[in-house]
């Protein structure tokens, strides 16, 4: 064989792997050097400050709160998109006239921005001229506008049913995949012995889907958690920072409030709890493969 | 009525809530984009008139052009960058075992699952030291190098289906590793090179917290953030011309979503396998 480049694959992959990982490691080593570092608004550092910058993040009030809704958040989503991600890969996965129509209509979350998303929704549940106030106010479900976005007790909700519609798409097409793979002739077996459907999906389907069910959680959790755009183009987390979750905190933190080092602080903490994260979807991507 | 019939029956029933829900803000966008400016704050649904002049005014009233051409050219070059680092990288990571190849592997993997917005401070720092703040130029750098990592994934499972022995056979044939590469691996490679840059292309044209923190001015706007200074922090919001833009600059990435979503989900599928 002649030598060459392309024969060497070390060199094949140093361009990819050190792009990538300039843009992953620079910028850690830098938050991590802010972090323990004192800062002043415009961003020099002046000193070594130990843990202080992380004091001032878990000391701010407005942390305990976003947490706590980042929690919520994340789980709603998740769980709220696989119970409904499941039936819809279900009845897809079945033969009916128009299911290529009704698979392009389920996708449809999926193909726009999620910005564009959260815009469109912005509008529609505007308090004085949203239509969906109009919708319900015609099908005489209410007979008062109500103020979907003034508030967190409405307005979280909604962000939380727009991220479950969001995330539905995704979630049913690796259900999908789960469910092609399951042979048929296992439910007709078991059809024939006078098995009920329900107990067809229970003991043969479900089991069969766990590894997907497990990689839907997993996945979810960690874009979930991450998600910043529908509550940035919805509320941008007021009012009164009542709907921030943790991406946003960060953001107004480092950016409107300028505290780059406990901006710095925040992200370190935050990347710690994706890196477990993946390394648990590393696993389970590795268990995959080996079976 | 036969059985499928009345499963078709059931499944769009079964189906027509979600149907509602994922439809309405459709509805919502086509409706507000042809409204008249006057009717727009009225909570009517159907417009009196469709006003389709709506469109010439949205695109000489909020700096559509500009932005739309931002982020066709921020979405092109960082495909592009992204593309000709990742395409080797598959290459090298399909075809040959070597020392490290996991570590790589399980690098990109992680990679891949970080989001900017972790990074974002540091990020910044990054653009700013390379004097690069406020310019797209820093945009199509951040997003080619975050796109590296899903096109290598995506490229290398399908690179690990186009058999080996064919570029082998060329070898013995006398054809160079470069002859080999461009007349026989290329042309089969083709498809799913460009399914993945097309995907590339899309998580860029929507990507909306690194430019929100990159691009300070607006003549370095892309679509998304052009979009969202329309609403944000704004008394009056003229949500005609808003929804108007939303249209023009969803519908033609959403068509090419809805039709290419089946590679991806293949190449996910594979990617979970191999």
């Amino acid at each position: 064989m002649k030598r060459s480049a392309l024969t060497n694959p070390y060199i094949l992959i140093l361009p990819g792997v050190l792009l990538a990982g300039f843009i992953v490691i620079w910028p850690l080593v830098q938050i991590t050097e802010i972090a323990v570092s004192e800062v002043n608004r415009f961003g020099q550092l002046r000193g070594f400050a130990g843990l202080e910058n992380f004091v001032a993040v878990v000391t701010d009030p407005a942390f305990l709160g976003a947490c706590w809704r980042t929690f919520i958040w994340t789980v709603a989503i998740v769980v709220g998109s696989i119970a409904v991600s499941m039936p819809v890969a279900l009845i897809l996965n079945e033969d009916f006239h128009g299911r290529g129509i009704a698979r392009i209509i389920m996708m449809l979350p999926w193909a726009v921005s999620l910005t564009m998303t959260a815009i469109i929704w912005r509008w529609a549940l505007n308090g004085e001229s949203g239509m969906l106030n109009s919708a319900l106010k015609a099908l005489g479900v209410i007979d008062t506008n109500i103020q979907w976005l003034a508030q967190s007790s409405t307005a979280f909700p909604m962000q939380i049913m727009i991220g479950i519609l969001v995330t539905m798409p995704f979630t049913t097409t690796i259900f999908l995949g789960g469910l092609s793979s399951i042979p048929d002739d296992l439910n007709e077996a078991a059809q024939l012995e006078g098995a009920s459907p329900w107990q067809v999906f229970r003991e043969i389907t479900l089991p069969l889907m766990r590894p997907f069910l497990n990689i839907a959680v997993v996945m979810n959790t960690i874009y979930v958690f991450n998600s910043f755009p529908i509550i940035w183009a919805t509320t941008q987390g007021g009012p009164a920072n009542s709907t921030d979750i943790l991406v946003t905190h960060l953001y107004k933190v480092g950016f409107r409030f300028g505290k780059l080092g406990d901006a710095a602080a925040l992200s370190l903490m935050m990347f710690a709890a994706l890196l477990v994260l993946t390394l648990i979807y590393v696993r389970l991507a590795m268990r995959e493969d080996k079976s | 009525m036969t059985r499928k019939m009345r499963r078709t029956i059931w499944s769009w029933l079964a189906l027509s809530p979600l149907i509602v829900l994922i439809l309405f803000p459709f509805a919502v966008m086509f409706i507000t984009a042809v409204k008249p400016a006057e009717e727009a704050l009225q909570s009517t649904w159907w417009p009196s008139t469709f006003q389709w002049s709506n469109f010439i005014k949205m695109w000489g009233n909020t700096n559509f052009g500009p932005a739309l051409f931002n982020s066709v050219y921020v979405a092109v070059a960082s495909t592009l960058l992204a593309m000709v680092v990742s395409v080797p990288a598959a290459y090298g990571l399909s075809r040959y075992r070597f020392k490290g190849r996991g570590a790589v592997q399980q690098f990109l993997l992680v990679s891949q699952m970080l989001s900017p917005i972790v990074l974002v401070i540091g990020l910044f720092r990054l653009v700013a030291w390379l004097g690069l703040l406020d310019s797209v130029e820093s945009v199509i750098f951040v997003y080619a190098a975050f796109a590296v990592a899903f096109s290598v994934w995506m490229l290398q499972s399908y690179f690990s289906t186009i058999p080996a022995d064919l570029e082998e056979a060329a070898w013995i044939e006398g054809a160079s590793p470069w002859q080999a590469l461009i007349r026989v691996f290329l042309p089969l490679a083709l498809p799913a090179m460009t399914v993945t840059a097309i995907f590339s292309f899309i998580n860029a044209w929507n990507e909306f917290v690194i430019a929100l923190t990159m691009l300070r001015s607006q003549e370095s706007y892309t679509l998304p953030i052009q979009i969202f200074s329309l609403v944000a922090g704004r008394y009056t919001i003229e949500w005609e011309l808003v929804m108007a833009a939303t249209l023009v600059a969803t519908v033609p990435v959403a068509v090419l979503f809805a039709w290419l979503q089946r590679y991806l989900i293949r190449g996910l599928a594979l990617g979970a396998v191999k």
